[in-house]
């Protein structure tokens, strides 16, 4: 008994004395490396950024980051990025816990954060976001109706059709032009699937509510701004008779069922504009973010093949455009951030600073700043030189006085189910009239 | 021995065996309370509130959850999309794997390699990874296609037609059908060849053998595998969320897949409790069936 209770004590020992070793050998070594820190640079910020976008973007942005960490080297940021769905899918967990990035991007969903987001106003006040190279035009794309600043504006840009010349010469299809219909779009798109066996258009995914409600309620009436799909305010609704939806309903419905429109399992093959069907030679045309147009614009070119832009078709030639110049995304200083000062500032860098815009290029929309604008112009490949001129057409456009900026909160299911009842007319579950009530009755039901 | 009494009883109770079962326990019970326990209390208060994450304090509103409930098509759907997914998964899992499970227990060298390579698939199965790739097998370009092509047969638009887009869900959940097969060769193993040898003896054949012994014994296993693989096919989440997102036409859309989009994407948190809860109602109500029921076709050695 004895033999053995000396054994297990010593054993036991042992096992201590092990552990001991590692761990202080383990704070031994943190130790001399906070010292060296120390000695070298001061206090090192830490500040976390996000963003969501193509693989370009996630390239050109670290970039700029290291550009910054290298002229700041009293700042650390750590970044991260994310596709567009599954960006919001973490931010809104960071939302519940309140761990949200120092620095986030956000687009035209901003209310649904608005606790979160820290308003630069106060800095630009400090004079540590520099505003006065920006037109009024161009700040009050990311300003509420109260004038609070939410963020800066990282780029803006409009939607427009992007498109193959050569598929609708070879298919014997009527190009494009400014002021064509969607009478006209059909039928291109059946004339190209007819002749050629392809889609006439790729899938507008998500953005198949903009083309058919926000902007197509838009080109009713006279003037720009007569119908709105949500009014002004976002209290209620910007039109009264839901029937106003049907032609586009019934329109994209007949595509789908033709085949000149991918069905929403082919649809849902689509990742990111890199893998469109117009940039796989699938499609003769898509629905393009203005700023992603010189991306598929260079990736097409290195097949040898070269796109085109074209403004959205309206409903009546000569009718509203419904297309307005919008905030593609902005940077924001979150409510969360230690570093809030140190965040606005990287913020006005990111935004105003030539060297940081030339290796951006404008991939997230055409910089606000006049002096960065004129640079870029300048340098402009041929993919940029079309969208420089798009958004040069656009503003020819007549604009109505006020738009809308925000899009309200619980927007998501009222798309998603858009989309659904497009289905479901195609299935010939109900009809394109009902699509367009129940598609109308969810909108309304936002504001209830 | 000069301890006082005190102590005495302190010590009598720290070496008891229950005192002692509970303290090894103590770690598991402190995450059940923790990471279960809570969390569902806290649901069931939030599916009466109107809870999301950009709401902070929410407020209480009662039964309005459930009522919307009787009114959401998508739930209906949701509903009737994972009934149908699990009365067809499940049985034809299970026949797979009692099926493999026979045919490995034959005597054969090769048998345990075997066992191992038909395992696999459910050390892999539910990951994001492979549910990538029976997206692109099914695809209207994919491998499935591409073969029937060179068959010179039409190709078939899986997850754009609303009625077959659920069916390679239900093949991938059948793939991973390892686990209960593992199960059942275990049980397959525990009965006693004396069995077989007598019925042989009386001139049966492999059919009646299986049906009259096979079968009966295992009833306990499989009734075991039925209750696991039910309650599994009920909570499919990946497979939805990876391949078809829910469409076309929520045709795909897993009740998991829905109680996700009403709590992340449009931020309905509390909408979202009420439809955990009413999922647990429905898994315990059908779980107690089967229960019920099973007094019928299970056989239990000791009451023969």
């Amino acid at each position: 008994m004895k033999k053995k209770k000396i054994l297990a004590l010593l054993m036991a020992a042992a096992m201590v004395v092990g552990l001991a070793a590692c761990s202080s050998g383990g704070d031994a070594d943190k130790g001399s490396d906070n010292a060296q820190t120390t000695e070298d640079n001061g206090e090192q910020k830490t500040l976390r950024m996000a963003w969501w976008g193509s693989q370009t973007r996630h390239d050109i942005t670290m970039q700029a980051i290291e550009l910054y960490e290298k002229e700041h080297p009293d700042i650390n940021i750590e970044y991260e990025y994310y596709s567009f769905d599954d960006y919001f899918t973490k931010l809104k967990t960071l939302v519940a816990s309140d761990q949200v990035w120092d620095i986030f991007q956000l687009g035209g969903n901003f209310p649904e954060y608005m606790d979160k987001i820290h308003f630069l106003n106060e800095y630009v006040d400090s004079g540590i976001v520099d505003t006065s190279d920006i037109s009024d035009a161009y700040l009050k794309t990311t300003e509420d109706t109260e004038g609070n600043l939410i963020g800066l504006s990282l780029g803006v840009n409009a939607y427009g059709i992007a498109y193959d010349p050569a598929i609708f010469e070879e298919a014997g299809a009527e190009l494009p032009k400014d002021g064509w219909t969607w009478d006209d779009y059909y039928e291109a798109a059946t004339k190209i699937h007819d002749e050629l066996g392809i889609f006439g258009c790729s899938s507008f995914g998500s953005s198949e509510f903009i083309a058919g409600c926000s902007t197509y309620i838009a080109q009713y009436g006279e003037h720009a701004g007569d119908y709105n799909f949500f009014n002004i305010d976002l209290t209620g609704m910007g039109f009264d008779d839901p029937q106003m939806l049907t032609p586009y309903i019934q329109m994209r419905a007949d595509m789908i069922e033709e085949g000149s429109y991918p069905d929403s399992g082919a649809a849902a093959e689509i990742t990111n504009i890199e893998n469109d069907f117009l940039v796989t030679g699938e499609a003769g045309m898509t629905w393009v973010a203005v700023n992603q147009f010189p991306t598929i614009y260079d990736v097409c070119a290195a097949d040898g093949r070269e796109l085109a832009l074209a403004p959205l078709p309206r409903i009546k030639s000569d009718g509203p455009t419904g297309i307005v110049t919008q905030s593609s995304q902005m940077l924001c200083v979150s409510e969360d951030s230690e570093y809030k000062e140190d965040a606005a500032e990287f913020i006005n860098w990111f935004v105003n600073s030539t060297e940081c815009n030339d290796i951006l290029q404008g991939e997230r929309g055409i910089p606000i700043p006049d002096s960065v604008r004129e640079s870029l112009s300048s340098n402009a490949t041929d993919g940029q030189k079309i969208m420089y001129d798009y958004m040069d057409l656009i503003s020819t456009y007549e604009v109505p006085e006020e738009f809308n900026v925000l899009s309200p909160a619980g927007q998501d299911q009222v798309v998603d189910n858009y989309r659904n009842y497009i289905d479901q007319v195609v299935f010939g579950e109900i009809t394109a009239e009902e699509a367009a009530d129940k598609t109308y009755a969810d909108a309304e039901a936002l504001f209830k | 021995m000069g301890k006082a009494a005190g102590t005495g009883k302190f010590r009598k109770f720290l070496y008891h065996d229950t005192t002692v079962g509970y303290i090894f326990a103590l770690p598991f019970i402190f995450g059940f309370i923790c990471f279960s326990l809570i969390p569902m209390a806290t649901s069931l208060y939030y599916s009466f509130t109107d809870y999301g994450m950009a709401v902070k304090v929410p407020e209480f509103i009662g039964l309005d959850n459930f009522k919307q409930l009787l009114t959401d098509e998508v739930f209906h759907k949701s509903l009737l999309v994972t009934i149908k997914y699990v009365i067809i998964s499940v049985p034809l899992k299970l026949a797979f794997a009692l099926l493999v499970a026979f045919v490995l227990t034959r005597k054969s060298k090769m048998v345990t390699l075997y066992r191992s390579l038909y395992y696999v698939p459910s050390l892999v199965g539910g990951s994001v990874a492979v549910a990538l790739v029976w997206k692109q097998l099914f695809a209207r370009r994919g491998l499935f296609n591409e073969v029937m092509t060179s068959m010179g047969l039409d190709r078939i638009n899986w997850f754009g037609d609303q009625a077959l887009a659920l069916y390679p869900l239900i093949l991938m959940a059948v793939w991973q059908f390892g686990s209960s097969m593992i199960i059942f060769a275990a049980g397959l193993k525990e009965i006693p060849t004396t069995y077989y040898e007598a019925a042989k003896i009386d001139g049966a054949n492999g059919f009646q053998s299986f049906f009259k012994i096979t079968l009966p014994c295992l009833s306990p296993i499989i009734l075991y595998n039925l209750v696991m693989q039910t309650i599994q096919a009920f909570m499919t989440f990946t497979q939805a969320f990876i391949i078809t997102g829910g469409g076309p036409n929520n045709s795909t859309m897993l009740y998991a897949l829905n109680v996700y989009n009403q709590a992340f994407q449009y931020d309905h948190m509390g909408y979202a409790c009420a439809m955990s809860w009413v999922m647990l109602v429905v898994m315990a109500v059908v779980t107690l069936v089967i229960f019920k029921t099973s007094k019928m076709w299970v056989f239990s050695e000791a009451d023969s």
